[in-house]
């Protein structure tokens, strides 16, 4: 873990509410899933956001959610290139054993900003077989979905006719079965957490199979 | 069914009590603080709306001794007793379900807490318990087991439910998976303050400046956070659960106008922070709690509230605000992944000073890279802040690794551990192998609970009466008394251990 300032290389507005921070990564290590306290200098005041980029990235990539009345948020949506953000980390321990890899299959699902950390173990973990079940209002906030490989990344919005399903990734889940051997990540909101929980217990899928990571 | 939900009074040979909950990590003191253990006291609350006959069983709280709290629970014939463990006094529970078991053999024996949901088998293993849970969210998971056990003879061998470890017959452990690591806290009820005797832990705290105070139920369930390596709230097994701010506020407005209560506390291991933070300031101020006389406070972290936050905390009447200060360098900091940097530390408490709360700062000394150079920085640096009033009072630990936490992991893999006897696990002494003599963190120690008799300190309370705010001149007259006697028994519990160290062959010497 190490701590400093880091340039802005930009920030990208991808909705009206949600942008990607993008940063000089210096030699920051971290592990796919982690995350990173991220403040501008000299407010003392700083949140935690997960990497969006991968371990093997030039930059390090996040993607910000602004919070209205938000004290750290809406301030680096206005930051510049060359501008300074203070990052302290990585941390956490929402990741995934390299050694599952080969012989098992990834379910992610995540509501909004909570891809971030499994667009970084896309990223990262070559060879990653996995299925991304993601949850928003609108189409155009399924982030970089072309990042992904055909097939494996389903955008639930609730408020968009034009998405893969139009409504929640827990109507998904109830209409399109989750296979019982994958392995679950889920992160977003509790409540999406809470529902999907009990949607894949009473598939009769172990609780050791789900891990869970709550995102304000 | 009748279910015992039981704290044992722990009495050591200098008869000090030990604190056992929830809430923190296990001290022996002479003078006793009792604190409730909020998600237990969910727990008995639930069970009870489920019509289960409950016994809040605190031997501690309840002054009990322990062969007269023994004698009590053999006698109420329980059907299920449920404790709570903790490093220190794990072999302690050990020996006393053995004892139970042997007048109550028919009664279940049920583990909680975070030495045995991260060694299940370890305690199925050296006790007669029957089922230690797993998870953190003692509350669902309980009011789920008691019904199951309850329509279930077979429950030995049926029981599915998630985050057990279930003692199946002699030979035959079985765990049920990994447990719900989110659980919607507002399906949680608020605790039944009848129920567990609240005006038992009204009084003795030495946080309170008024009493009676109390816990209220926990808005955040472990930690936000949830990073810090030396913290129980930290593990691969682990997230966290919100309660939503309307929730709260209701409790707070039936505690303050139902019981008269004076100061309430949020020991979340961090509290709200942002949006709800502010959202919670406004409701205190839309209900007018913030003139009935009743302060309140909660745990925090450096770098989590900001001035705008602060001031509106402090004009819905806040007071005592807990953050952790584990040292003052960069290093340990790091290594102990914090996640604050040091030179906000000063501003955040100035925020805080300056709208008149009054930060209370956590310390710890004795991690077994800490160099007399990052010692001295930290004692250096803690008077600095306590002599200009940046922060009002203050607590040091030895700190010590418990509960198979990050820090606790490391301390084994890099073999610095001292002993393997969960005994000597309970914060009197230093436990590790250190790159200065132990006597240098408890001369560090003393010399930081000092900081309240040194005339700087005094006379910068004194300054504070000229804010005329009535906090500041209880802070002097009512709490500095109190304090006197707390510091007192903090210094003396914290630095006998002294005379007890553990030998460690390849200890430094003092110059």
């Amino acid at each position: 873990m190490r701590r400093g300032l880091h340039k802005v290389i930009g920030v990208d507005l991808l909705t009206d509410h949600t942008f990607s921070l993008r940063l000089e990564r210096k030699d920051v290590t971290f592990l796919a899933g982690q995350c990173f306290n991220i403040g501008l200098p000299d407010t003392a005041v700083n949140r935690e956001y997960s990497s969006y980029s991968s371990v093997f990235d030039d930059e390090l990539q996040f993607l910000v959610r602004e919070i209205e009345g938000g004290q750290v948020s809406p301030k680096l949506k206005l930051l510049k290139p060359g501008d300074s953000v203070e990052v302290d980390g990585a941390y956490g321990l929402f990741t995934i054993d390299p050694e599952l890899v080969p012989n098992h299959s990834f379910y992610f699902i995540g509501t909004g900003t909570g891809i971030a950390p499994f667009h970084c173990f896309v990223k990262s973990l070559p060879g990653l077989d996995y299925k991304i079940i993601h949850g928003t209002r609108y189409v155009n906030e399924a982030y970089n979905r072309f990042d992904y490989s055909n097939g494996r990344y389903i955008n639930c919005a609730t408020h968009d006719k034009m998405a893969d399903f139009n409504g929640r990734v827990t109507d998904y889940l109830l209409v399109n079965p989750p296979p019982r051997a994958a392995i679950y990540y889920l992160c977003g909101n509790r409540n999406m957490i809470n529902d999907v929980y009990d949607i894949l217990r009473e598939r009769d899928i172990s609780s050791s199979q789900i891990i869970t990571e709550v995102f304000f | 069914m009748k279910v015992a939900i039981s704290y044992p009074p722990i009495v050591n040979d200098r008869g000090q009590k030990a604190m056992v909950s929830q809430n923190r990590n296990v001290q022996f003191f002479k003078t006793p603080t009792y604190l409730l253990p909020v998600v237990h006291a969910q727990a008995a609350t639930w069970l009870k709306q489920l019509r289960f006959e409950v016994i809040w069983d605190d031997g501690n709280a309840q002054l009990k001794s322990y062969d007269q709290w023994f004698n009590d629970l053999v006698k109420a014939k329980p059907d299920v007793i449920i404790f709570e463990s903790t490093t220190p006094v794990m072999k302690f529970y050990w020996r006393t379900t053995d004892a139970l078991k042997k007048i109550l053999p028919n009664t279940i024996f049920i583990m909680t807490g975070y030495h045995s949901m991260r060694r299940p088998e370890e305690t199925l293993e050296l006790s007669q318990t029957d089922i230690v849970l797993r998870s953190n969210h003692v509350d669902f998971v309980i009011t789920k087991l008691i019904p199951f056990i309850a329509n279930n003879p077979d429950w030995r061998i049926t029981c599915n439910l998630e985050g057990l470890a279930i003692r199946e017959d002699a030979s035959k452990i079985r765990s049920t998976g990994h447990f719900r690591q989110v659980e919607p806290l507002e399906r949680s009820p608020m605790v039944d303050r009848d129920l567990v005797q609240w005006k038992n832990y009204a009084f003795e705290n030495g946080n309170y400046l008024q009493t009676p105070g109390t816990y209220a139920t926990s808005v955040i369930r472990d930690c936000m956070f949830g990073k810090c390596t030396f913290c129980r709230y930290n593990g691969p097994d682990l997230t966290f659960s919100v309660l939503p701010v309307e929730k709260s506020l209701d409790e707070y407005e039936r505690l303050i106008n139902e019981h008269g209560v004076k100061e309430i506390f949020d020991d979340s291991g961090v509290w709200y922070r942002g949006k709800e933070a502010r959202e919670f300031a406004h409701g205190i101020i839309k209900r007018g709690l913030h003139k009935k006389g009743c302060y309140f406070g909660f745990n925090t972290r450096f770098e989590y509230l900001d001035k705008e936050t602060i001031e509106l905390l402090a004009e819905a009447n806040f007071r005592f605000v807990l953050i952790g200060l584990e040292a003052a360098d960069e290093e340990t900091l790091t290594r102990l992944n914090k996640g604050y940097q040091l030179q906000h530390v000063e501003r955040s408490l100035k925020w805080m000073s300056d709208a008149g709360l009054h930060p209370h700062l956590t310390i710890m000394v004795g991690y077994y890279w800490q160099t007399s150079e990052q010692l001295k920085k930290t004692v250096d640096f803690v008077k600095s802040l306590m002599f200009r009033g940046l922060a009002r009072t203050l607590q040091v630990t030895l700190c010590t690794p418990l509960d198979y936490t990050p820090y606790h992991q490391e301390c084994i893999q890099n073999k610095v551990l001292l002993t393997d006897n969960y005994d000597d696990f309970d914060m009197s002494k230093l436990i590790v192998k250190t790159p200065i003599p132990h006597s240098e963190y408890y001369q560090a120690v003393r010399e930081m609970y000092g900081i309240a008799f040194h005339p700087l300190f005094l006379l910068r309370q004194l300054r504070f009466l000229l804010t005329f705010k009535r906090r500041d001149w209880q802070f002097l007259f009512t709490y500095g008394i109190r304090a006197i006697r707390r510091v007192r028994n903090h210094m003396f519990n914290l630095t006998r251990g002294e005379g007890l160290a553990i030998p460690d062959p390849e200890a430094p010497t003092s110059l």
